[in-house]
């Protein structure tokens, strides 16, 4: 089933007088429960084509159809609950919110969603287990560890169930141990939910776990090879 | 999580920068509430002394009386309004003056005089003539006797320095002799047998007396038993012409009015004036005298008073110094503004700071599906806090201050202490305990609050995530 079309995107930039064809022209499908990566030189334009699948940005022309729902068609706040009920994120870093211990961030987007206390617990604790991080349920970001807090922050990405889960270069601050242990995390809940993971990556290391991987040069999709 | 819970939590993320700005806010606070609680404290204590002294809160007189005071304003006492005037229940009772100009002769000399008519039972109970009667009476033979007797070589040098002087209060000749409260009352004594004088009030059946300025008699060269003539023009041009006997000597505060004051029982001013049953102004003495009821009581009294009469409370009859208190008032509050626009900036710098350190906090929020609306509530919440721990520190803190100030007032001393003297008041300042003026103090900084969480709210609101996260 089709979680999410890209047709014919672009996305310019013409803030200088040079114009930028950040997303020049995609077209791709993603299925549910895919594991794929986003690979590029820098510049080629990941993080704008994650952006707009996120609807954190909008595109110049073209369409992106999330479960059929046209993005560009939703108002600012719609746009919001959306992104809340719909899509999870790991950003590079600064994923969490630094006031609230693990599990308060875990739960953070069930709260959004006013999910009963009982049903929270219950999958906090999953999700903190599955990350390997219930010791740490009540430590507070900055004590813990890079690699622990992006392991939170994937934990917190899936837990209300979005239907994918967006990540650029989660693993750009991360030494490789780490990196490893993310993936291989993140693998695993993407088995075990069902629920698509899209992330792009310069660590070849990454690109290895990956299930599909999408080559991008200059805004355009070069390669999308899928494995096994 | 509640928006509360995390917005508590955000405000002590930066301790020490909101244990700054919340301590600026504190003592703004507390400096406005303790700075205006001294001030209007002292308004409060010089108009009470004022009113009580002279004025009273209330007035009953001809229409035209306070542009053009002159006995042809006046009016005739009518015993049956009156009565019904008295039946107010905020109402003791009504005390008429009569109140006029008249040559004072004695001797070789003579002086243009105010002449008073006062009701010498009922006045003692809106003003306070029979507490500024000459109590001492310093004189070049009365020093001599002082300096035989055991009293400070410091008094002794003050008493020649001063020569002649009358006191009607045992605290400002203390002042001017140099005599500390706790000397006064071993010395006292002495100058009971040494400096005393000896004059009266009228009684309730006095006529032909007066109760002259203390100017006045060193002027006209009269004292207690000696004579003096009135003479001057009467009710509607008549002629007014009377000769009486002093009968007590008064000093007064403002030597303008001590120089030409004669006090005499109105029903002689009466006689004197041709002006039968009648009155230039009538003082009500009341039981409760705060402005809410003085004002409610003149409601009310209006109904009964009718034209040419009118009802003056004490803000007009002493418009003078309602107008110098609220100009000294207002320099109070530009300082106090002042102070509140340096805590503005304060506020202003904290909340400029800490929107752009969490500016990606922000933009990571929103796309995580926080609504801009929700976000702004909390950051709204952590500034209200911020200037809540600020003011209610503030406001707690300077209870005890104000709380103390009130029923230990400072002690003047000095010029200052003088002039409180001469004006038959007590040196002394108490502070105004909480009221309204406390309100007003939070209603500025919640301004303030309301001001820099409109600028974040718009801030928020504004932001673009693709931007902020890349920040
Ligand atoms: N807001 C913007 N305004 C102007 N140009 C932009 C903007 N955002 C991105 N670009 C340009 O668009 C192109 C694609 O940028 P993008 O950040 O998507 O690349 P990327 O593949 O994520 O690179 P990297 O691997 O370095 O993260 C770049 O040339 C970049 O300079
Ligand atoms: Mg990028």
């Amino acid at each position: 089933m089709k979680v999410i079309e890209i047709k014919e995107v672009y996305k310019i930039y013409n803030e200088t007088e040079i114009e930028v064809h950040a997303v020049n022209g995609v077209t791709l499908d993603f299925q549910e429960a895919e594991f794929a990566t986003i690979v590029g030189p820098s510049g080629s334009g990941k993080t704008t084509l994650l952006n707009l699948l996120g609807g954190l940005d909008l595109p110049t022309s073209g369409q992106i159809l999330i479960d059929g729902v046209d993005l560009s068609k939703l108002k600012s706040s719609a746009l919001i609950d959306f992104r809340m009920k719909n899509i999870g994120f790991v950003f590079q870093a600064y994923n969490l919110i630094p006031v609230l211990t693990a599990k308060e961030n875990v739960e953070f987007i069930m709260s959004l969603q006013k999910w009963i206390k009982k049903e929270r617990d219950q999958r906090t604790f999953e999700l903190l287990k599955s990350v390997g991080l219930s010791e740490r349920a009540n430590s507070r970001p900055a004590k813990m560890s890079g690699g622990q807090q992006q392991r939170i922050a994937v934990a917190r990405a899936l837990a209300s169930r979005p239907k994918f889960v967006l990540a650029d270069e989660p693993t750009a601050n991360l030494d490789s141990k780490s990196a490893t242990t993310l993936l291989e995390i993140m693998g695993k809940l993407n088995h075990e939910e069902k629920i698509t993971f899209i992330f792009s990556t310069h660590d070849p290391r990454v690109v290895k776990m990956a299930h599909r991987v999408i080559t991008l040069e200059d805004g355009k999709v070069v390669s999308d090879e899928v494995r096994e | 999580m509640k928006d509360f819970q995390l917005a508590w939590r955000n405000i002590w993320r930066n301790k020490r920068r909101t244990l700054i700005t919340a301590a600026s806010v504190f003592f703004a606070i507390f400096f406005a509430l303790v700075m205006r609680s001294f001030q209007l404290g002292a308004y409060d204590r010089l108009f009470k002394n004022v009113i009580e002294s002279y004025s009273g809160y209330l007035q009953l007189q001809h229409k035209d009386y306070s542009d053009e005071p002159v006995l042809d304003n006046s009016f005739v006492v009518d015993q049956y309004m009156l009565e019904q005037l008295k039946k107010d229940p905020n109402v003791r009772s009504v005390v008429p003056r009569l109140e006029s100009f008249a040559l004072a002769a004695a001797g070789s000399r003579t002086q243009g005089t105010i002449v008073m008519g006062i009701d010498p039972e009922r006045e003692n109970e809106v003003s306070d003539i029979i507490k500024r009667l000459v109590k001492f009476k310093l004189s070049p033979e009365v020093n001599e006797a002082l300096k035989k007797e055991p009293i400070p070589d410091r008094t002794k040098k003050l008493i020649d320095v001063i020569g002649s002087e009358s006191y009607a209060s045992i605290g400002r000749m203390m002042l001017d002799l140099g005599i500390s409260l706790e000397d006064t009352s071993s010395v006292l004594p002495i100058f009971r047998r040494q400096a005393s004088f000896s004059n009266y009030y009228f009684n309730n059946t006095d006529t032909q007396c007066v109760i002259i300025g203390d100017g006045l008699s060193d002027y006209l060269k009269i004292s207690v038993g000696d004579t003096l003539v009135l003479m001057g023009q009467g009710y509607h041009g008549t002629t007014a012409a009377g000769k009486y006997v002093v009968k007590g000597i008064v000093k007064l505060p403002t030597p303008d009015i001590d120089n030409i004051i004669v006090y005499i029982p109105i029903n002689s001013a009466r006689e004197l004036y041709a002006a039968p049953g009648m009155a230039t102004s009538a003082v009500f003495s009341l039981k409760s005298n705060s402005d809410k009821d003085v004002l409610l009581t003149a409601g009310r009294l209006k109904q009964i008073v009718s034209d040419p009469l009118v009802l003056k409370p004490w803000r007009e009859l002493n418009a003078l110094l309602v107008n110098q208190m609220e100009a000294d008032s207002r320099s109070g509050m530009i300082m106090i503004g002042i102070l509140y626009l340096v805590i503005a900036f304060g506020v202003f710098g904290t909340v400029l700071m800490m929107m752009a350190e969490r500016r990606r906090e922000f933009g990571m929020l929103i796309s995580i599906g926080m609504q801009k609306r929700k976000l702004a509530k909390v950051v709204s919440l952590e500034i209200l806090l911020l200037g809540f721990v600020g003011i209610i520190a503030g406001v707690i803190a300077s209870l005890p201050v104000v709380i103390y100030g009130n029923i230990h007032p400072i002690r003047f001393t000095g010029e200052m202490a003088r002039m409180y003297e001469d004006y038959g008041f007590e040196p002394v300042m108490p502070t105004l305990l909480p009221g309204i003026f406390y309100l007003w103090q939070i209603i500025v900084v919640l301004i303030i609050l309301v001001i820099a969480i409109t600028f974040s709210v718009r801030k928020i609101f504004r932001i673009k995530v693709i931007s902020a996260l890349r920040a």
